[in-house]
């Protein structure tokens, strides 16, 4: 009884993985599919889930001189969003589950709250101070909107993972002399390795998709991202598919070689901070 | 030689209205070896807490060669600390836990690994160095604690229970060792336990803490022989104190199973008590008390008797080959030279003249 019970359930959690594997994963083949595919195969009937003659040809395309100017461009607005959202969390998460002052505590809570804002209603004033700081179409534009975005998520993850450090290695390092620095730097931030990897990871994946500011704040070709670039291929006249899903293959590749190497401490570092919060 | 005098005066420590440690006055002289004896949750590691500048006194002062460090932090009062829970750490091999007290001081390398190698080999961890904190036993674990608290020489040393999770043979070894790396070294040092051996064998003083309250300060023979209250009488010894309350008047015991002659001035309700040791079993007629054997336990070197009497358990430790038998109605005397006498209601001893 027990066991058959048990392994109804088996077979429920197996189909249920298997739906939501389907999920995900068939766009992302759909994707990869069409890349594939010679211009006139898209819309040809009967419908191919895989091209009869696949070719590279929108790869070549797509991987124009813009392309790289907008991919060095989303490297440099994402490398910088990361340290800097992740060097500020750090900071942020130790002095608040460090301290027992009640005003520090309210900003904590009160950091979380800005989340509940939808980013088209912040981004009507986040535009007015860029041009009122003259900052419109520069990569510091895109860096501080999404530091903001980010960071307050990144303190909370990186909280939930310090409050779970033992008190006595903050002790030991201080009766062994070391300073308030020297503990933070050789010490806990160490310590917070898979957290600051798993921070890291999700502050990249949010800057490197994001559309909706890159298209706002910036004007000129040479300051796009890739995901404004990729619209290129989005006439006024039609859609060119093929490039545009081999372009999105290419900036998916980035994100998917980050995860393939790190996975293992991502998702140590998403649980550690999880299990004791 | 650095040393240190320590210098608690009505030190107390709250945790909202909960009293963790209540108005301990202790003086530690230079070079003193000095054990925090008593049972869990009595205040130990609270009151080295303060000591060590972790935690801070609710009420009271500490001082260091006396200098007042109630607001000194940990790193300036010039202390090494062994904590009950290690507080290794893990992402730092053996060698480098061990050396980091001497690299926050700015020890150049050569000389580091050094004295790292040295301090090792103390603890006898001379194998272990490159492993990491996470590959160790926890007995290893304890050792590089102590081996992390050993490679300085500071002016004071702090011990919470540094061998409570070795074997029973490393403990006896490491106990001998720290003996005699404190004399080496004369550093003065608390050590905190709930082991009576370790505090008997270690200690130049004994602290007996209970309850957050200072019981009883003295050497190991002077708490053994002179206990101050009925909690030390019957926290020490292995089994401790024979502990027997009666009612005295007149100098005659009353309504008891107990027949003994009460010193002069010793009246009221009374707990008598003897250590196991100084009770010796007689025919059931020629003893202070008699009853009925409970059990018998072969100690190796001695062989202890319980014994039913009343409503009482009363331990005797007699020769290894006493041959007594569970049921077996035996007497009890008393050696009058080792009585002690408590007043049962406040628990603390009563003086008498031994003299009459
Ligand atoms: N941070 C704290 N908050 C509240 N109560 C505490 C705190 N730290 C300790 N206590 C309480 O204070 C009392 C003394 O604790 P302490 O750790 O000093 O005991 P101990 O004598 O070292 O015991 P053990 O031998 O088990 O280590 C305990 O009852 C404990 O529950
Ligand atoms: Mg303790």
């Amino acid at each position: 009884m027990n066991t058959r019970s048990h392994r109804s359930r088996q077979a429920a959690l197996l189909a249920l993985n298997v739906v939501l594997a389907l999920i995900i994963l068939v766009p992302f083949f759909w994707m990869v599919s069409v890349s594939l595919k010679p211009a006139a195969e898209p819309f040809s009937i009967p419908a191919r889930l895989w091209p009869e003659n696949p070719t590279f040809d929108n790869y070549i395309t797509a991987f124009r001189p813009e392309f790289r100017t907008y991919f060095m461009n989303s490297v440099i607005v994402s490398l910088s969003t990361v340290i800097i959202t992740v060097s500020l969390a750090l900071l942020a998460a130790y002095a608040f589950t460090r301290t027992h002052v009640r005003l520090l505590i309210i900003a904590m809570t009160l950091v979380i709250v800005t989340q509940m804002f939808p980013a088209s209603a912040i981004i009507i004033p986040i535009y007015k101070m860029m041009k009122g700081a003259n900052l419109l179409n520069t990569y510091t534009s895109l860096i501080l909107a999404y530091v903001t975005v980010t960071l307050p998520v990144a303190i909370w993850m990186l909280r939930g993972f310090m409050a779970n450090l033992p008190l006595t290695l903050e002790e030991a390092a201080a009766i062994d002399g070391a300073g308030p620095f020297r503990t933070f730097f050789e010490i806990i931030v160490p310590l917070c390795r898979p957290g600051i990897v798993a921070t890291a990871v999700f502050v990249l994946i949010v800057t490197w998709q994001e559309f909706l500011f890159a298209l706002s704040f910036t004007s000129t070709k040479e300051m796009r991202t890739l995901p404004v670039g990729v619209n290129d291929f989005i006439g006024q006249y039609g859609i060119r598919y093929g490039e545009l899903m081999a372009s999105s293959v290419m900036i998916s590749m980035p994100v998917v070689a980050v995860f393939f190497f790190l996975q293992r401490q991502f998702v140590a570092g998403l649980t550690a901070g999880a299990v004791k919060g | 030689m650095i040393l240190a005098s320590v210098t608690l005066s009505s030190v107390s420590k709250f945790w909202g209205s909960f009293v963790a440690v209540e108005k301990i006055s202790l003086a530690m002289a230079d070079g003193e070896f000095i054990v925090l004896l008593g049972p869990s949750g009595c205040g130990k590691s609270t009151t080295m807490r303060m000591i060590a500048g972790l935690d801070d006194p609710s009420a009271g002062e500490i001082r260091i060669d006396d200098r007042v460090v109630n607001d000194l932090p940990p790193g300036k009062r010039d202390l090494a600390m062994v904590f009950q829970n290690y507080g290794l750490y893990p992402h730092m091999t053996v060698a480098d836990n061990i050396g980091y007290p001497l690299k926050v001081a700015g020890v150049n390398r050569e000389e580091r690994e050094r004295q790292v190698r040295a301090a090792a080999e103390r603890v006898e961890l001379g194998g272990l160095l490159e492993r990491k904190p996470g590959q160790l036993s926890g007995g290893q674990r304890q050792r590089v604690a102590l081996g992390r608290a050993i490679v300085r020489t500071p002016k004071l040393f702090l011990m919470d229970e540094p061998l409570s999770n070795l074997d029973a043979k490393l403990r006896v070894y490491m106990r001998a060792e720290l003996k005699h790396l404190q004399r080496d070294l004369g550093t003065t040092t608390i050590y905190v336990t709930h082991d009576q051996v370790e505090a008997m064998t270690l200690a130049d003083r004994v602290a007996v803490m209970a309850n957050g309250k200072l019981q009883q300060v003295g050497t190991p023979l002077d708490i053994y022989n002179t206990p101050a209250n009925v909690f030390v009488a019957g926290f020490l010894g292995n089994p401790p104190m024979n502990l027997l309350p009666i009612a005295i008047a007149d100098g005659r015991v009353q309504d008891s199973e107990l027949t003994l002659a009460a010193p002069a001035g010793v009246n009221g309700a009374i707990t008598v008590g003897q250590r196991p040791e100084d009770m010796r079993l007689s025919e059931t007629d020629a003893g202070n008390m008699a009853g009925e054997v409970y059990t018998t336990e072969l100690l190796g070197d001695s062989t202890l008797v319980t014994v039913k009497v009343g409503k009482n358990l009363v331990a005797v430790k007699t020769d290894k080959n006493t041959k007594v038998h569970m049921g077996e109605n035996v007497g009890i005397r008393f050696d009058p030279k080792h009585l002690h006498f408590f007043d049962t209601t406040s628990g603390t001893r009563v003086a008498f003249d031994a003299s009459r």
